[in-house]
């Protein structure tokens, strides 16, 4: 159980494009049910970025899915609110998907080789998604997406648009599943480790071109990562997750000028750092907990060098600074310090 | 050749490579004559000591993961040599590297793909003392043992088979294993890049600790420079089959001389407050050209924000200084200087410093043995 969250701050006259409150989702297997995301809530807003960061099996990317409602539905069980512009997502019919993924909702994932068709043009399958949702001629389709390649800074993109997936180099990919997705103008993008699988260099040039891009046309962003690097670098709002519960939430300056969670503690400490060098990495010892049969109470609890008993007790996300939530028994952190 | 200044003269490398070159053919004619061959590594000097921590780094395709195979000769190269411990093995017989190969291992990135999912670990770790007879085999079960605690596994997690272990621990099996044949020297490619960063920061540290017990030297490939700042003593950046700048850890991090060394360190994105974000340094351009047909001159200059005409007709040579750093940029003395902004800092606040220093010390006050799953 959960505490619904708004991180809404009152002087903000922009709306929240989406609102999720209390998604859970568990996954059944023959043998046994894995509670993969356990009453997650937050909500995003126009031209804002909101970051969703942990390590595998936190439940960032399956968060992602069920507000696609891209999961199985025969294995998954997903209850609590998606609410898109007024509209019940999880009550939504699959052809009302359908006619929101790729024009209001859109998603880029990890790997551009294998989200992009190898058999079709790039140009094509960028005109699949502009026809499929817009009363356009084939010809305005075409224009329109060279002009989206124009937009991602693709050199000569009416060249490029006649091409194959593998004439593309790894962040030309990208950038064509970045044109791809924002070919309808979406209120909401959700990447889900768009860059993880590029280099640092191409990285940062594709960072900065969706920034830009957000500038340009207001859409709100989730960005799936694991890279904390990445969350301070381009986004405003983050979530931490940890074995499927939202640990800490708040703003990334928040977050990276003093976190209210051991987890995330933990995580920033891990982080080898550029500009000092020391003997030890701050490790957080152990692995994430079984989601099988997670443990009752606080789920960092054996890992945590913080714990008491009372951790044995599940803690409640708890606003401990304005817009600083945590859910830890020992916050405020500062109280740890001497 | 280049030595770091710290180790004493007499000091043997133990591994050494010399004008190294490998290029692979990407297309045969009818007849098997070679169309066209990519150069992956082009005359790449340099050495490792005993018990130093040499990095390489670059993105991927400039050659790191094929160099690092040239020097445990798993593959031969097109030219150059390659000595282990002493020993010209460039041209040497199966059976001859063989044995060279137990002073120097290797450790993988995927840690799923390099055990094999029949054997127990115990089995796994065994092989290596088998091969090189190491170890007789009434004794066998407990040099495994000891591997095992020396890496942070319980000895009673012997029998089990690969896939009861988290990606971290399958981690350790490797590098126990790697350890089995008391090696001089191990290359680590990519060794922490699929692990979560508190993973990645356990198997740092252990491989630290490793070093500092058994004074066993390390090549360490990586694509993270954080990492590699935190565990190299030296420090090689390759772009496109060519080391371009190479030179101690603190060199490398607080003064970069090669544009592309400083692109590199410009584009990490650094976990800090927004509002404590560094200017960026000027930023690479355009996407990595192939490496059929690499750019005449310095292989950057497509890139490079500091590029100029002369750019295309320089032959591209490392200049080493007595010092023992070496840059192949021809014009670094010319480059805008680097103002203390573009260097990664990250102020942190002292409290939040405290709040880490409060967590390892409890943190380390359990036992501090691993117990993972």
């Amino acid at each position: 159980m959960s505490t619904p969250l708004r991180t809404v701050q009152a002087d903000d006259a922009s709306a929240s494009v989406l609102d999720v409150t209390n998604l859970r989702v568990a996954f059944e297997g023959d043998t046994r049910t894995v509670t993969a995301v356990d009453g997650v809530s937050f909500s995003v807003r126009k031209g804002r970025t909101l970051a969703i960061v942990g390590e595998s099996g936190s439940g960032k990317s399956v968060t992602s899915l069920a507000v696609m409602r891209l999961l199985p539905e025969h294995s998954a069980r997903i209850s609590g609110s998606v609410v898109f512009d007024g509209r019940e997502l999880l009550e939504e019919s699959k052809s009302g998907m359908r006619s929101l993924r790729g024009n209001r909702l859109a998603m880029i994932f990890q790997e551009p080789m294998t989200s992009l068709n190898p058999s079709y043009t790039v140009g094509e399958q960028i005109n699949e998604v502009i026809l499929r949702h817009r009363p356009i001629s084939k010809k305005e389709a075409t224009e329109r997406a060279i002009a989206m390649l124009k937009l991602v800074r693709i050199p000569s993109p009416e060249t490029r648009y006649h091409q194959y997936p593998h004439n593309l180099s790894g962040g030309m990919r990208q950038r064509v599943m970045i044109a791809m997705a924002l070919a309808c103008d979406p209120e909401l993008l959700i990447a889900d480790e768009p860059t993880t699988a590029l280099d640092v260099t191409i990285q940062a040039q594709v960072l900065e071109l969706m920034r830009e891009l957000q500038q340009k046309t207001g859409t709100a962003i989730i960005l799936i990562t694991h890279d904390l690097g990445v969350v301070a670098e381009s986004c405003d709002d983050v979530i931490v997750m940890y074995a499927g519960q939202v640990v800490e939430q708040c703003s990334v300056e928040d977050l990276f000028t003093f976190p209210q969670h051991p987890y995330t503690v933990g995580l920033l400490g891990s982080l080898p750092r550029l500009d000092e060098k020391r003997e030890q990495l701050v490790a957080i010892t152990g692995t994430v907990p079984d989601m099988a049969n997670p443990p009752s109470g606080c789920r960092f609890q054996a890992r945590c060098p913080f714990r008491v008993e009372r951790c044995a007790e599940m803690p409640d996300l708890i606003e401990v600074t304005a817009g600083h939530f945590s859910r830890c028994w020992r916050a405020p952190m500062q109280d740890l310090v001497p | 050749m280049i030595q770091s200044a710290s180790s004493a003269p007499a000091a043997k490398p133990i591994l050494e490579a010399r004008g190294l070159g490998k290029s692979f053919v990407v297309k045969r004619s009818l007849f098997g004559r070679p169309l066209a061959t990519v150069g992956a590594v082009d005359d790449v000097s340099l050495s490792l000591m005993p018990g130093e921590t040499l990095a390489i780094v670059g993105e991927s395709g400039c050659g790191k993961s094929t160099l690092g195979r040239l020097l445990m000769r798993l593959i031969e190269p097109s030219s150059g040599e390659v000595f282990i411990d002493g020993q010209d093995v460039t041209h040497a017989s199966h059976t001859a590297v063989r044995a060279q190969r137990r002073h120097v291992q290797l450790i993988f990135q995927d840690p799923y793909a390099s055990l094999n999912p029949r054997m127990t670990i115990a089995q796994t770790i065994a092989e290596p003392l088998m091969l090189h007879d190491i170890v007789p085999a009434g004794q066998r079960a407990r040099r495994v043992a000891e591997l095992l605690d020396m890496v942070g596994l319980r000895p009673e997690q012997a029998d089990r088979y690969p896939h009861e272990f988290s990606g971290g621990q399958r981690q350790r099996v490797v590098i126990a294993r790697a350890l089995a044949s008391e090696p001089k020297a191990i290359i680590c490619d990519e060794a922490v890049s699929a692990l979560d960063v508190s993973i990645q920061a356990q198997v740092l540290n252990l491989l630290k600790n490793l070093q500092k017990r058994l004074g066993i030297a390390f090549v360490f490939i990586s694509h993270d420079l954080g990492v590699v700042k935190h565990i190299a003593d030296r420090v090689a950046v390759m772009y496109l089959g060519k080391v371009v700048e190479m030179g101690t850890s603190d060199e490398i991090f607080a003064a970069p001389r090669h544009p592309y060394t400083r692109a590199l360190l410009s584009a990490i994105p650094v976990a800090a407050p927004p509002s404590h974000q560094r200017s960026r340094a000027a930023r690479l351009h355009g996407d990595l050209p192939s490496p059929l047909s690499p750019p005449e001159g310095c292989r950057l200059h497509t890139r490079c924000p500091h590029t100029r005409p002369d750019c295309k007709s320089v032959s591209m040579v490392l200049e080493v200084e007595a010092g023992g750093h070496a840059n192949a940029c021809a014009f670094w003395r010319e480059l805008p200087a680097q103002d203390a902004g573009e260097i990664a800092r990250e102020p942190r606040n002292p409290k939040l410093e405290k709040l880490f220093a409060a967590f390892e010390a409890m943190a380390a006050r359990p036992a501090q043995t691993v117990t993972e799953g």
